[in-house]
């Protein structure tokens, strides 16, 4: 138990996960948080805001915008392959998009799978990772969305909004 | 004569003729006799208004029957529907707060439909004021009370409820003929219509859990209007009708100087003025007695609308779908697949599609168009409240009240309207006596028309009054320190000062303005929503203030811009110029600060590819081009690639996922499908400003911590 705020927050973590790859590795969001998957296309870029914002899409008339997973965990950037695809999520009634690796199957992971994210020290953040799901052999990290699309989020508009200030 | 029952008279409303008057009387008496059978309306409001629709058919003309057996079959309908079961014990219920039971959202649809009925009510009596017999608007109003009475009855707001029944009652008095509708009784109609909005105020504040408290002086105007429905009313118009100022006391007090002759004179002078005044006053008697015959028929204006309420999120989603399938259409028409088709058939289809997608989008912006019909009725209470209270007399003429604007602009203009109307009447009308002196009607105008002239909406107010005075305002310009001589200024330049913040000519602050607030917050609030407000004004015979509207907020008019690889959209109204520089007409400031010579005035450069971090633009400003953009104060030259062209985009916010951008007011989805930033020229400007532009690190160029 090295995580006491993660440990809180075990008690419903199992459920059906979408699971996507990313830099080889395989990670997991909760199914209720996914609108839709989409395929590649351009973003439009929005100026003065961190790299890891790969811009704005047309979604059916909606402007919404997209984030770039392997950028906003510190990973190295890729060109675009055809695997590559975009992740559509809604939190809280916002819509974004997250660009991935690859998307591999929708699964169900018990609640019994899933372990407390383990700590790495003060290098490696583990704050957006709600556990680690184990099923059929296989590691998957499950994201807490919620983290994954703040934090980073909030301080870069606000640092932005304090230049113009 | 069978029992009746509501399949009876649904039967029986079906084979009606409205103009068969043996019929709709048997209809009547049907209706009757069943609610009389079940044992009153307690309990239901369909068949409350059932019962009310068979009193008004009662009495309407046939010409007027049809719509209310339509609205006497809807309610038959709702009644079969099931509120009709044998009245139930209406449960005690406690003012203070909400009935715990309540549904939330019948609530709001009650509030929202309530208020949209007083709207119309407000319209009948102030149609009323000047045709005072019009009883088809008497019965506009005492509907809508009985509407909003039945239910907020069955809702359980029993202190509207009650209110609505003794504000109604009155007016039933008025529609049965009983007492005549004069100006106490239009007073304590306005102010009853005004009461009940307070109520669904204070029941829309008590929606989440507060407590439900009547509003202020509901008690007082409750025991006017039973006083008013007991005989107040009645003894009163006959004084007011009738009522001629004669002095009795003339005669009384002719004064004994102990003369007799000279005493029997002055009776007898004071004796005959007396008998002229009441000639005067059978005159007028007689003039306001043929004032008050009704003046040809009643206009049957009663139109049933039929409407749907719908969600404005849904509804902007609708038109969000129909722009992409808009965009979608243009694709597949453009595709070279297509071009190239030996298949002319098929071709003819797309164009087909091409046509009926256009005429689709052109109906879903005009779904958020509603006319300014109601903006311009409030206007008209305002004008009538203003007046009394400045003991002005006022003429209020309303034009084009039917030309269409977007919903959300309406809520958008309603106070600088407010403003304007104000400030004309309290400035610019002058008081009676000063307008008979310089030869005027008494009466002052006030003109207020809406039209649409080269795609804008053109909102005028044109008042007869006294016009701007040119020297007072100048005088009052270099006191306040915001010019230093009139020198070189026209007319315009003048009446533009009127909307510097403070500004006020007036030499006293009346309870109407003249607190110095006013144009400047109007001018404000029209630049906000892209409009423009322009004054012209002549010295004695008055003042025109226009305001230019956009259609709709939704669509930006826009020119694309490239800057490297990038495209912007920078809104039209901010752009002045674009020009291509010449090398001479560019230098810097201490080596950093870029400006360009343009009219002997210095301009800021900004070069935007910096400010944003864009790879690929033009380096040398004389190879690209400078667009000269303002935000009204300040202005700047911004450095871009090309134009690519003037396009109207609808205007979207880029999502709350990232807040605000800098420099960014939103996104539009371009031609191809893509998205397109709409740049924030204010904010650009100071960022250009605060960043020196030179020393500019792109967030981009850092490296993010994750």
């Amino acid at each position: 138990m090295t995580n006491p705020t993660a440990t809180a927050t075990q008690a419903n973590l199992g459920g059906k996960y979408l699971t996507f790859v990313l830099a080889g590795e395989e990670y997991g969001i909760q199914i209720l948080s996914v609108h839709e998957i989409l395929g590649m296309m351009p973003a439009t870029r929005i100026p003065r805001t961190p790299d890891h914002i790969r811009g704005v899409i047309n979604l059916r008339g909606k402007v919404i915008p997209v984030l770039d997973l392997r950028l906003r965990f510190g990973m190295p950037a890729i060109e675009a392959t055809e695997t590559s695809c975009i992740i559509v999520v809604q939190v809280h009634g916002t819509q974004m998009g997250l660009v991935v690796d690859q998307v591999s199957e929708v699964t169900t992971i018990q609640h019994g799978d899933i372990e407390p994210p383990p700590s790495f020290g003060a290098d490696v953040p583990t704050d957006f990772i709600l556990g680690i799901g184990k099923a059929a052999g296989r590691v998957r990290l499950l994201l807490d969305i919620d983290r994954v699309l703040s934090t980073d989020e909030v301080d870069a508009v606000t640092t932005a909004a304090a230049d113009v200030g | 004569m069978p029992e009746t029952t509501l399949d009876v008279l649904a039967l029986q409303l079906m084979q009606l003729d409205p103009a068969d008057n043996a019929g709709v009387s048997e209809f009547v008496a049907g209706v009757r006799s069943f609610i009389a059978a079940r044992g009153g309306t307690t309990g239901s409001p369909s068949l409350l208004n059932l019962s009310d629709t068979a009193d008004l058919l009662d009495l309407v003309a046939a010409a007027q029957r049809g719509v209310l057996l339509a609205d006497a079959g809807r309610y038959i309908e709702q009644a079969m529907g099931g509120d009709a079961a044998p009245a139930p014990e209406a449960p005690p219920v406690d003012s203070d707060t909400l009935p715990p039971d309540t549904d939330v959202d019948l609530l709001r649809d009650f509030i929202a439909e309530s208020r949209d009925i007083l709207t119309g009510a407000e319209a009948a009596l102030l149609e009323l004021e000047s045709n005072p017999s019009d009883t088809e608007a008497v019965n506009t109003v005492f509907r809508a009370f009985h509407t909003i009475k039945g239910t907020a009855a069955f809702l359980g707001l029993s202190g509207l409820s009650h209110f609505a029944h003794h504000a109604e009652s009155v007016l039933s008095l008025v529609r049965d003929k009983e007492i005549p509708y004069n100006s106490r009784c239009a007073d304590l109609s306005l102010r009853s219509a005004d009461m009940l909005k307070a109520f669904l105020d204070a029941v829309e504040a008590a929606i989440g859990g507060g407590r439900l408290v009547p509003p202020d002086g509901a008690d007082v105007l409750t025991v006017e209007l039973d006083g008013a429905a007991a005989g107040e009313i009645f003894e009163e118009a006959l004084v007011e009708t009738t009522s001629v100022e004669i002095d009795m006391t003339a005669v009384a007090s002719v004064p004994y100087t102990g003369d007799p002759a000279a005493d029997a004179q002055t009776a007898a002078e004071n004796a005959s003025a007396m008998m002229e005044a009441m000639a005067s006053a059978v005159a007028s008697v007689a003039a306001g007695v043929a004032r008050e015959q009704p003046t040809g028929p009643v206009k049957a204006k009663h139109e049933a609308e039929l409407s749907v309420r719908v969600r404005t999120d849904r509804l902007d989603r609708l038109i969000d779908m129909v722009g992409e399938l808009v965009i979608a259409q243009s694709m597949i028409a453009g595709d070279s697949g297509v071009s190239q088709l030996k298949n002319q058939t098929l071709a003819r289809k797309i164009t087909h599609a091409g046509k009926i997608v256009r005429d689709l989008q052109d109906l879903s912006m005009s779904m958020r168009m509603v006319p300014l019909k109601g903006t311009f009725q409030k206007l008209t209470r305002l004008v009538r409240d203003l007046a009394q209270k400045s003991g002005k007399s006022v003429e209020f003429m309303t034009n084009g009240d039917d030309t269409e604007i977007d919903r959300n602009m309406v809520d958008a203009i309603a106070d600088p309207l407010v403003h304007m109307v104000r400030n004309s009447l309290d400035h610019g009308l002058e008081p009676r006596d000063e307008r008979s002196s310089h030869g005027k009607r008494p009466q002052g105008t006030l003109k207020l028309s809406a039209f649409h002239q080269g795609g804008h909406v053109v909102v005028e107010l044109k008042d007869d009054g006294r016009g701007l005075n040119r020297e007072k305002i100048i005088a009052k310009a270099i006191a306040k320190g915001l010019i230093e001589s009139e020198k070189g200024m026209s007319d315009g330049d003048v009446w533009q000062l009127i909307f510097a913040p403070g500004f006020s000519t007036a030499d006293k602050i009346t309870d109407v303005s003249g607190r110095g607030v006013g144009m400047d917050v109007v001018r404000r609030n029209v630049e906000q929503i892209r409009g423009r407000i322009d004054v012209a004004s002549e010295k004695g015979s008055g003042t025109t203030i226009t305001l230019r509207l956009p259609l709709t907020l939704a669509i930006t008019d826009g020119m694309l811009v490239r800057v490297g690889e990038e495209r912007y959209i920078v809104p039209t109204i901010n752009i002045q110029l674009s020009f291509r520089p010449t090398a001479e007409s560019l230098y810097t400031v201490t080596g950093r600060g870029e400006m360009v010579l343009l009219r002997e005035s210095a301009i800021p450069i900004v070069r935007l590819h910096r400010l944003f971090g864009i790879a690929g633009a033009a380096e040398r400003a004389d190879e690209a081009l400078l667009m000269l953009v303002g935000d009204g104060e300040r202005q700047c030259a911004v450095l871009v690639d090309e134009l690519l062209g003037q396009y109207q985009v609808v205007a979207k916010s880029l999502g709350r996922g990232l807040g605000t951008v800098p420099g960014v007011s939103g996104g539009a989805i371009l031609g191809d499908g893509r998205v397109g930033l709409i740049l924030d020229v204010a904010q650009i400007i100071q960022l250009g400003r605060t960043a020196g532009n030179d020393d500019v690190t792109p967030v981009n160029d850092r490296r993010s911590v994750a």
